[in-house]
């Protein structure tokens, strides 16, 4: 192994030299993984899933305390980005589609709460923004319909404590009228006191009935129970999407570029004939192989470090469960890889066929082993004849680790798949590269 | 220390060595001529372990190359024609490499390493990548580069292709400088000169078959001490100038050659002025008459037919 290792150190000494090579197979990926990131992706560079949706609220005769704690409430809920606007720049907003859709609230609110009348709440929206838009009328429409419904059964069931009703009865009516303030100083006013109590047992009913009807809906015969199910083991909910898939399937994708690069030196070498040089040393011919095949597999491990560990830096990237997992996933589609275009190297004699044989092999086994689509979502014939590339098996890793968050044991089959395809093919590589020593067909 | 029986390797059916045998001595800087594709690269990729023969034996300081492979790569190195070094790394880079590759390190390859740059005259540049060199330069490490494991045996396969005439000198002072260090060196060359230059013996390849060895004078010998004196006439003054030449004294063979006759004499300076009374007295011009002594280019032409710079068929 040592002899293997001058080889591999030469090759890495080379590799680390070349900077086109570097260009290729580093920096392009980078860039490709920025972009990829940027679009599908999450991170530092935004959230993920759809942003809050930029509204404007309309709400002319609110006082400021409720505007503030409005706006509050909207921006927590997380769905919105509230800004607020008079009628006239609500509606430029909304034409201009600077907003997807505006709440018109109704003039002088409160007054129209105490004075039992109806409110309606008016929604503006952008057409060219239907998505967003419906999703603010549906949430807004929620809001209504549960009023509309508390409503109903307050006057089903109290209808003479109905708030207009209810008050005439008691002869209140001109007591709330105006405005909060209004209502207030006339409560206050001595003259009033007998007025005032009632008014007083009458909010206080009103509390009541409410009170009532929120533990009613409590043991309400129909409801809905959400729940999220995350890993087991995972405290926090983790959001996943499409660049979780796409990072590791685009890096394997350019590690197989770069792997069959170092599979052409081999003949590259012998057209130079430096490989001849080199078979012209003492000791047996296989470290030579083997060096190139350790090269590969360093540079493919660097390759998805780098990439992974950039798409973990700064798009989030779930580097799985735990610190092991993924090392491995990684290092056992190296070594497949590596061992799969040195083989392929090895079956042809010149370094033109070489090329096109293997532009052809990544192409085909991209398409058919999940590198351009999710392995979950191939066609039933591509994921059959994926399972004879090695990509296809190393996607399936990759995915269930890091999309799936599953650990050694939720990849076993994979892995194996992967340890045994390298293993063979190590075994292949030395048997051909051999044969071809004894066969003189190296000279 | 090198010893050719018979040898014979084949590419299919046809035969690229055919029977060839010589040996070498300790110390002797033996030169393989012949045009391209005569058999000299095949030859030495069988005598460095390359490509195993399909007949006959070699062996290399007592080890027969097929059974004792190993401990002939020991013993020598190889210089290959193409420039086989990596010219993506710098010069120390690579000569490091090919040290560790046969089992050198620490102190003793990096001595080593600074000895072959002093030689090849690189210590300047040895930080430099090999891409960046001049193709003298990329020669001469070319050359060292075979030294690194301090071989018994230098086999260098035209080791001054393509590069001009200050480099090729060079490389040739520095190939003399090891023969005279003992190194046993087998030198393939296409170029006449060079081969007289450096070699003790040479030995003549030709299709596959060594067609004449021996040292410069007795290879010269085997053409007897005839000179050449080659003159261009109409074509239909050729009969006319055969028939006078047969009657003169000391023409012992009149041919043709390129359009240009060929006159044999054991004197050229004798036959010469009359031939030009013959040219004057038919009003024919004296330009492009010319003598050559002979040498080993005349050797090969009278062997072969063909010229030294002319591929093998």
């Amino acid at each position: 192994m040592t002899r293997a290792w001058v080889f591999a150190r030469r090759d890495l000494k080379r590799m680390a030299a070349d900077r086109r090579a570097l260009v290729v197979n580093v920096a392009l990926p980078l860039a490709l993984t920025a972009v990829m990131g940027l679009s599908f992706g999450g991170g530092v560079f935004g959230k993920k899933g759809i942003s809050a949706i930029p509204v404007a609220i309309v709400a002319e005769d609110v006082p400021e305390s409720m505007r503030t704690r409005l706006l509050e409430g909207l921006e927590k809920s997380g769905f919105f980005a509230p800004v607020w606007a008079d009628s006239l720049a609500a509606d430029t907003l909304v034409r201009n589609g600077k907003v997807a859709a505006a709440l018109v609230l109704p003039d002088d609110p409160l007054t129209a709460f105490f004075r039992a009348d109806s409110l309606v709440v008016e929604v503006w929206k952008d057409p060219s923004s239907d998505i967003k838009a419906g999703i603010v009328e549906e949430i807004v429409g929620r809001g209504v319909l549960r009023v509309q419904a508390g409503e109903a059964a307050f006057r089903a069931l109290w209808p003479d404590d109905y708030m207009t009703i209810g008050a005439d009865s008691l002869g209140l009516d001109g007591l709330l009228e105006g405005d909060v303030t209004d209502i207030w100083t006339r409560l206050r006013d001595p003259g009033q006191t007998a007025a005032r109590e009632r008014a007083f047992d009458f909010l206080v009913r009103q509390f009541d009935h409410q009170v009532a009807l929120q533990r009613a809906l409590q043991g309400a015969a129909a409801g809905l129970a959400v729940a999220d199910k995350v890993p087991t083991g995972q405290e926090e909910q983790r959001e996943t999407s499409l660049f979780d898939y796409f990072l590791p399937s685009f890096a394997v994708f350019f590690l197989m570029f770069a792997v069959a690069a170092g599979a052409r030196d081999l003949h590259r070498e012998r057209a130079r004939r430096t490989l001849q040089r080199q078979l012209l040393g003492p000791g047996p011919a296989w470290p030579i192989v083997v060096g190139k095949w350790i090269a590969s597999v360093a540079q493919g491990l660097v390759m998805l470090s780098v990439l992974l560990g950039v798409g973990a830096l700064l798009f989030r990237v779930n580097l799985g469960p735990d610190p092991w997992t993924l090392p491995i996933v990684i290092v056992l589609t190296c070594t497949a890889a590596a061992g799969f275009f040195l083989a392929l190297a090895l079956l042809v004699s010149r370094e033109k066929v070489l090329d096109n044989l293997c532009t052809a092999v990544i192409l085909v086994s991209g398409m058919i082993g999940g590198n351009f689509l999710p392995v979950d979502n191939l066609p039933p014939w591509a994921a059959g004849a994926g399972r004879y590339v090695f990509n296809y098996w190393a996607n399936l890793s990759f995915s269930r680790v890091i999309g799936g968050n599953e650990g050694l044991s939720g990849i076993a089959t994979p892995l194996l798949v992967l340890a045994g395809a390298s293993l063979v093919l190590l075994v292949v590589i030395l048997v051909l590269f051999n044969a071809r020593v004894k066969r003189g067909g190296w000279a | 220390m090198i010893e050719v029986r018979d040898l014979v390797k084949k590419y299919g059916s046809h035969k690229a060595v055919d029977g060839v045998t010589f040996s070498v001595a300790r110390g002797e800087l033996f030169g393989l001529l012949g045009p391209n594709g005569a058999g000299k690269t095949t030859t030495i990729g069988v005598l460095s372990t390359l490509l195993h023969a399909d007949g006959g034996q070699v062996r290399i300081g007592g080890h027969d190359v097929a059974a004792g492979a190993k401990e002939v790569r020991r013993l020598i190195g190889v210089v290959p024609q193409e420039i086989a070094l990596y010219t993506d790394l710098t010069a120390r880079d690579n000569l490091m490499f090919w040290g560790r590759l046969h089992g050198l390190g620490g102190a003793a390859l990096g001595k080593r390493v600074e000895e072959l740059l002093v030689m090849a005259d690189l210590v300047d540049a040895a930080r430099r990548k090999v891409e960046t060199y001049s193709g003298g330069m990329q020669r001469r490490l070319n050359l060292v580069a075979g030294l690194i494991h301090e071989p018994e045996v230098l086999f260098l396969d035209e080791p001054t292709v393509g590069i001009d005439a200050q480099a090729r000198s060079r490389i040739l002072e520095l190939i003399a400088q090891l023969g005279r260090q003992g190194l046993t060196v087998i030198y393939t060359t296409h170029y006449l000169e060079e081969a007289e230059q450096l070699c003790d013996r040479i030995g003549v390849i030709d299709r596959g078959r060594l067609v004449a060895l021996g040292d410069k004078e007795s290879l010269i010998s085997q053409i007897g001490d005839a000179d050449l004196i080659r003159l261009s006439l109409p074509a239909d003054r050729h009969e006319a100038f055969r028939a006078a030449g047969a009657g003169w004294p000391g023409c012992t063979g009149i041919g043709e050659r390129r359009g240009k006759l060929e006159v044999r004499t054991p004197d050229g300076g004798r036959l010469l002025p009359v031939i030009q009374e013959w040219l004057r007295a038919n009003d024919l011009p004296l330009e492009q008459l010319e003598i050559e002594r002979p040498n080993l280019e005349t050797l090969y032409l009278t062997l072969t037919g063909r010229g030294l710079r002319e591929d093998a068929p």
